[in-house]
């Protein structure tokens, strides 16, 4: 049994959940690359970005002017303050006119700028419905898209960093959901569903976020106070220097305040995605497995076993946000206090009557705007950090080790398999346990052969390593002359089929259901197998027939019928090689009969290896492969073993049949 | 399935919102205390927010940058003498000498430094407060939430399987987590942030009203282009939100069904199709949340444009008003501001309350947007609290009668949808027997159980325990008496011990270990490295089939029940296991009543009664040797077909 660790919150795998810096660094650098597959979005969406920043540049000077100007009526000129060049074109055109007129002009101009840009109207954002959680706050990420603009380039930059967004997600979700679909069977126990769905919906959503603020937040932040800086130089440089000073000093200092604070973020993040993919678990589970849980009458524990985790998972997402809302308040008190520093000594210069009133709009606009994107800077910092915490959880399964997919399927030969040797053939678990040793066998094209044994005995392990579930950890499985090994995994799995003990149905028609396994399978081919399995008789008794649909907690079909229609679907596809794992321990006798003869009709052709206890199916076997602790201890048909004296065979059958003799 | 369709979107009417506005309470309740603070906290400071943010632009506009004389509350404020303050000598209606002396740079400066101390001292306390009620506030709504999580999740795990079998489990993830995260906004969407939105903005418009009677009217003619908006898009907003909402929902199902069914996948080499279903589901999901966002950025972008607009035209008439110095309406009644006159503070002042009012607008806006998705996922919260528990308890359930003297099925009838499953049984099964159910798959042998369990109520006929009928009794105190092991061997990602645990009340660990003793799965419990802390993997993985089932009849003989059902308990176990454990069970069965359901003749043939179920009916009922007699019987049949197939030799 396995000596994996869980951490605190039911995770086997992923279990080792702190990072460096270092690592830390690495994520968000293969985060950033995932932004080479939406070029085009990310220029449209750039061009309109920077298209967005012009705009209110004008706003502080045309308000001066307002005030000065229009309101106080002072003339132009009538202070140091230089106004900017791009002023120029507009002062030329209202100079002389009265201040009534100028007023008249300059909302002229703000309407044409409102209907394009939006300018005075905010920015365009959507504010749906958010919970404090992980999860909800995740789907609204996905989907995020915004613009600084309103009005007509607002709408548009909004559409298109929406498809961003969400382009950038759905790349690697996707890809995630590939890599978890192929992971090897030896990791499929330890993987939960929940977190498989968890990370799935709610993890890659904080990807886009981390693209973003390494590439259009940090620019667009920087060129926006890099302007605004120069402005404040142009105009009141030489009025008053040291402010330019302390403006451009803010955004260091923010970063200096947040970087140190990096792991605790992630950590908090960490914490709070893994507790809720623990809720995740347990309510999957539970609703999958709902008929057992009320059979067992364990409905109330379920309930508050739920309770439980989703209240831990409410806690660790608090804390998170606590954390960040703390630091956004050292950001808005460090600017508040730079802040006032900075009023003060723009009002000495005004009331000393270096400076007019509506220079104090300026100043005081363009040092808020300042604050505000240290602020942002600092932030989307701290944001990053939370995000690679959910990266991270991503990127460790897109980096586990798959089912080796084997040669490229260009290069390999053509196989029909025809005969299937296993060659002093071992097996042992990762976690150590040995369960199959020294096994030599050979089985043709056209028996019927049973594996048999006591429980335990590494009959099912055995038949993992046929279609290459399991690849054996000493000696050589071969298909014909082929070593496995060697053969891409889809060529194996494309001539054997496998019926699992459990019976595994999609909560779908019967149809879709046999479709998975072949999708080119036509109807005749579907009634066929389903008379074959000796399912069509209880097929054609349903209202719905083959287009029934099978409901979740499994009552439509007794256990039986849903065994002979997994047996069904292993038929369908038509494979050299079909491996049946116990098809008949849930069947009576009489359909046990009928379907241990169809199988043997079956078998024509073909290799059909059945795993069984019963008597019924084994007798009638080519060929039994008698398994004793992981080791073949006897193979032979039926009679020729039962004639041997000491046969471990024997010895076995006689316990089976002591036991039922009437 | 889903609540609200797209055509009922179209309706939506103040009454219905009123209705899921009054159904979030029960969840609410218990936090009344706390909101009510954290409303408190919100209304003081917002109201001083507002009132000293006025005080602090006339401070700061007029006597500051302008240095006219403050009013004289104001310089009671700052702490400052007469000398500061404005001389009174006529009425407001000569405005012109009242302007005539202003402050000193000194005085001004003074004004300066003591509004700024306020402002730190108010900005630092604000920082503080800001991250303490955030939270006080995130703990509230996580809390309410939690209680309709609980409340949906409860709900789930009682409702009848049969809307189980309609349902996907995605679906139940995807309600009890976004849809139910709804309900954390119904207060703040639905009521007090519109009640704050049109408090403002009457408090704006009353105010801008004080200064202009023409700005009052301009803002309430502004009313009307942007109710028509809401009109045209509101029903849009709504239908995208459900699509959005069910395409999501398809996509968590999606991604649940896959690893649920994961190795039949990976044998079928169906990997490359769930991928492209995975694919096609995630972009339909993708899709309809575009176009819900467009939707709303559409309505608000043009709420707010007009809006906009119409404070560009307002600056214009005070810019005018500022210009020609003419009287406000009423701007000189309050004494705490010098707005008697349109000055520049004045123009600020209203120019500020007009964009305020803008903004106001486009808060609507966007808050009407997402209302509508709120509405929406709130209707699908409710669904699934709305659905009734097909097996009902009576008002008066009686307990468990006790001690159990015989376990009956009278003339009971049931049908599984339409397929008729059981037309008439008639089984008796008294204390200190063990009854063997027969029969060919399909023949209703489960669902006879799932009826003793009230897993589901029968169509027809009862079934009683001593002489009360099963339906007069308290659920849990049913399920409470009647143990089973299920044919499916049902077991749970935790220990071995927690599993055979599951459902019992709080057992000892030597009760455990004399559970799995009885079922023989002690010896192979041992020999795994944390024995009975071993974790088991997904769906009881790591664990073989004969492994598992001994698990699950140690899970119900732990529970010690008098009625124990044992549905193919040794299908995958060898003959010699199989024997250790029956005998073992009969032993602990003694005093009990046991249901055995089975196909092997080698445990049914000890059976004190055996019934044999065909076509809905008991066919035959008796012991082995009784049913063996009858030649042409089922029974008989039955036997024959086993001892063929087992016979030694051909």
């Amino acid at each position: 049994m396995s000596d994996i660790e869980k951490n605190q919150f039911d995770d086997r795998l992923d279990v080792d959940t702190q990072i460096s810096s270092g690592e830390a660094l690495i994520l968000l650098w293969r985060s950033l690359k995932l932004l080479k597959y939406t070029k085009g979005l990310f220029a449209g969406k750039f061009a309109f970005a920077l298209l967005s920043i012009f705009p209110p540049l004008l706003l502080p000077w045309v308000g001066k002017v307002i005030v000065d100007q229009v309101l106080l009526q002072k003339s132009f000129g009538t202070t140091e303050v230089r106004f900017p060049p791009f002023m120029n074109p507009f002062l030329d055109y209202v100079s002389g006119m009265a201040p009534i007129e100028i007023m008249g002009t300059i909302l002229m101009m703000y309407g044409v700028l409102l209907l394009i840009f939006g300018l005075r109207a905010g920015g365009t954002g959507v504010a749906l419905t958010q919970g404090h959680d992980a999860a909800t706050q995740s789907e609204l990420a996905l989907s995020a898209g915004g613009s600084q603009s309103g009005g007509f380039v607002g709408i548009i930059e909004t559409m298109i960093s929406i498809r961003l967004t969400q382009t950038i997600a759905n790349r690697l979700r996707t890809v995630l959901f590939s890599k978890l679909a192929h992971l090897p069977m030896t990791t499929l126990d330890d993987t939960r569903i929940g977190d498989s769905v968890f990370r799935v919906m709610y993890d890659t959503p904080q990807v886009p976020q981390i693209c973003f603020n390494l590439s259009l937040t940090p620019f667009f932040a920087i060129l926006g106070a890099l302007i605004s800086l120069y402005l404040m130089q142009y105009s009141y440089g030489s009025v008053a220097p040291e402010l330019v000073w302390i403006a451009g000093a803010l955004i260091p200092a923010a970063l200096v305040v947040t970087v140190p604070l990096s792991s605790v973020a992630r950590q908090l993040n960490q914490s709070s995605r893994a507790s809720g993919a623990a809720t995740t678990n347990t309510m999957e589970e539970s609703m999958e497995n709902i008929a057992a849980v009320q059979s067992l009458g364990g409905m109330a524990q379920e309930k508050e076993n739920f309770e439980e985790k989703s209240a831990e998972s409410f806690k660790r997402h608090r804390y998170a946000f606590l954390f960040t809302q703390g630091v956004v308040a050292i950001g808005m008190l460090c600017t508040t206090v730079a802040g006032i520093y900075v009023a003060t000594l723009v009002t000495d210069l005004i009331i000393a009557g270096d400076l007019t009133p509506g220079d104090f709009s300026v100043l005081f606009g363009l040092f808020l705007s300042l604050g505000g994107t240290a602020i942002a800077i600092g932030m989307s910092w701290i944001n990053l950090q939370s995000n690679v915490a959910a990266v991270r959880r991503v990127f460790f399964f897109i980096d586990y080790p798959t089912e080796d997919p084997g040669v490229n399927a260009i290069d390999a030969p053509d196989t029909i398999c025809q005969s299937i040797k296993l060659e002093d053939v071992g097996f042992q678990y990762p976690d150590g346990r040995t369960a199959l040793s020294d096994i030599n066998l050979e089985l043709s094209i056209g028996e019927l052969v049973a594996v048999v044994g006591p429980t335990g005995a590494g009959k099912t392990t055995l038949a993992y390593l046929l279609p290459a579930f399991l690849r054996p950890t000493t000696g050589k499985v071969f298909f014909n002359e082929s070593d496995t090994a060697d053969l891409p995994l889809s060529t194996i799995r494309d001539q054997v089929s496998y019926v699992f003990q459990e019976h595994v149905l999609l909560s779908e028609s019967i149809r879709r259901n046999l479709l998975l396994a072949n999708p080119g399978a036509s109807e005749e081919d579907m009634r066929e197998v389903c008379k074959t399995a000796g399912a069509l008789s209880f097929i054609d008794s349903l209202p719905d027939g083959l287009d029934t649909v099978l409901g979740r907690s499994g009552d439509t079909l007794s256990v039986g019928q849903q065994q002979r229609l997994c047996i069904a679907r292993g038929l369908i596809r038509d494979t050299p090689v079909i491996v049946l794992d116990e098809p008949t321990a849930a069947l009576d006798p009489e359909t046990e009969n009928a379907l241990v003869t169809a199988l043997q009709k079956a078998a024509i052709g073909k290799l059909v290896i059945v795993i069984a206890h019963r008597l019924s199916t084994i007798k009638r076997a080519d060929r039994i492969v008698f398994l004793e602790n992981g080791s073949i201890a006897e193979i032979g048909s039926h009679e020729s073993m039962m004639q041997q004296e000491d046969s471990p065979y024997r010895k076995f059958v006689m316990l089976q049949s002591g036991a039922s003799a009437a | 399935m889903s609540a609200v369709t797209a055509s009922d979107a179209e309706g939506i009417s103040f009454k219905k919102v009123a209705s899921l506005i009054w159904r979030a309470w029960p969840f609410y309740r218990p936090l009344l205390k706390h909101i009510i603070t954290y409303l408190l906290i919100n209304v003081v400071s917002g109201v001083l927010m507002l009132g000293g943010g006025l005080v602090a632009n006339d401070l700061f506009n007029n006597k500051v940058m302008i240095g006219i004389p403050l009013q004289p509350m104001q310089a009671t404020l700052l702490f400052l003498d007469d000398s500061y303050v404005i001389v009174e000598e006529e009425s407001s209606s000569m405005p012109e000498e009242a302007e005539a002396t202003l402050l000193t740079n000194l005085q001004r400066e003074t004004i300066r430094n003591r509004l700024f101390v306020w402002a730190a001292i108010v900005v630092v306390i604000a920082a503080a407060m800001f991250s303490l009620v955030w939270y006080y506030m995130v703990w509230i709504f996580q809390m309410i939430n939690q209680n309709l999580r609980v409340a949906m999740l409860e709900r789930a795990e009682n409702l009848s399987l049969r809307f189980h079998d309609q349902a996907r489990t995605g679906d139940a993830i995807y309600r009890v987590y976004q849809d139910s995260a709804t309900i954390t906004n119904v207060l703040q969407q639905l009521v007090i942030t519109p009640l704050r939105v049109v408090a403002w903005l009457g408090w704006g418009v009353l105010l801008v009203t004080f200064f202009s009677p023409w700005l009052g009217l301009l803002c309430v003619l502004t009313a009307i282009p942007i109710v028509v908006l809401f009109k045209y898009f509101s029903p849009r907003i709504r239908r995208t939100a459900v699509r959005a909402r069910e395409s999501n929902s398809d996509l968590t199902s999606r991604i649940q069904e896959v690893f649920s069914a994961i190795r039949v996948i990976k044998a079928n080499r169906a990997e490359s199709m769930v991928i492209n279903q995975f694919n096609q589901d995630s972009r339909t999901a993708l899709d309809a949340a575009f176009d819900l966002r467009m939707n709303i950025i559409l309505l608000s972008v043009g709420i707010m444009l007009t809006a906009t607009a119409v404070v560009f035209g307002a600056e214009y008439l005070m810019a005018n008003w500022t210009i020609t110095e003419s009287a406000t309406y009423l701007g000189g009644v309050v004494t705490l501001v010098g707005f008697a006159t349109w000055n520049l503070g004045a123009y600020q002042s209203a120019a500020g309350t007009m964009v305020q009012n803008a903004a106001q607008s486009a808060d609507l806006a966007r808050l009407w947007g997402g209302a509508q998705d709120l509405i929406v996922g709130l209707e699908r919260a409710y669904y699934l609290l709305d659905q009734e528990p097909e097996v009902t308890e009576i008002t008066d359930p009686i307990a468990f009668p006790a001690p159990i003297a015989s376990v009956s099925w009278q003339d009971v009838a049931f049908r599984y949808g339409d397929v008729p499953v059981l037309q008439s049984v008639n089984l008796v099964a008294r204390r200190g027997t063990v009854t063997a159910i027969v029969g060919a798959t399909g023949s209703g042998k489960s669902t006879l159980m799932s009826l003793l369990l009230r897993l589901y109520d029968p169509d027809g006929g009862d079934i009683y325990i001593n002489d009360t009928a099963v339906s007069d009794l308290a659920l849990d105190s049913l399920r409470g008496n009647v143990a089973i092991a299920l044919q499916q061997n049902v077991l749970f990602t935790t220990t071995i011990a927690k599993n055979i645990a599951y459902a019992s009340k709080n057992p000892t660990r030597k009760q455990i270990e004399a559970a799995a003793a009885v079922s023989c799965a002690d010896d192979f419990i041992r020999e795994m490295p944390q024995g009975y802390d071993t974790e088991l993997g997904e769906r009881g993985g790591k664990l073989s089939t004969g492994q598992r089932q001994r698990l699950s009849i140690a899970r119900a003989i732990l529970r010690d029940t008098p009625i124990l059902i044992l549905d193919e308990p040794t299908a995958s176990l060898d003959a010699e296991t199989e024997h250790r454990v029956l005998q073992n069970i009969a032993e602990w069965g003694r005093d009990r009543v046991v249901f055995l359901i089975t196909h092997r003749l080698s445990t049914i043939r000890n059976a004190d009664q055996i019934a044999f179920l065909q076509d809905g009916v008991i066919e035959e009922l008796g012991s082995h040797d009784e049913l063996i007699a009858d030649e042409g019987g089922c029974y008989r049949r039955f036997v024959d077909a086993e001892l063929h197939g087992s016979a030694i030799h051909e």
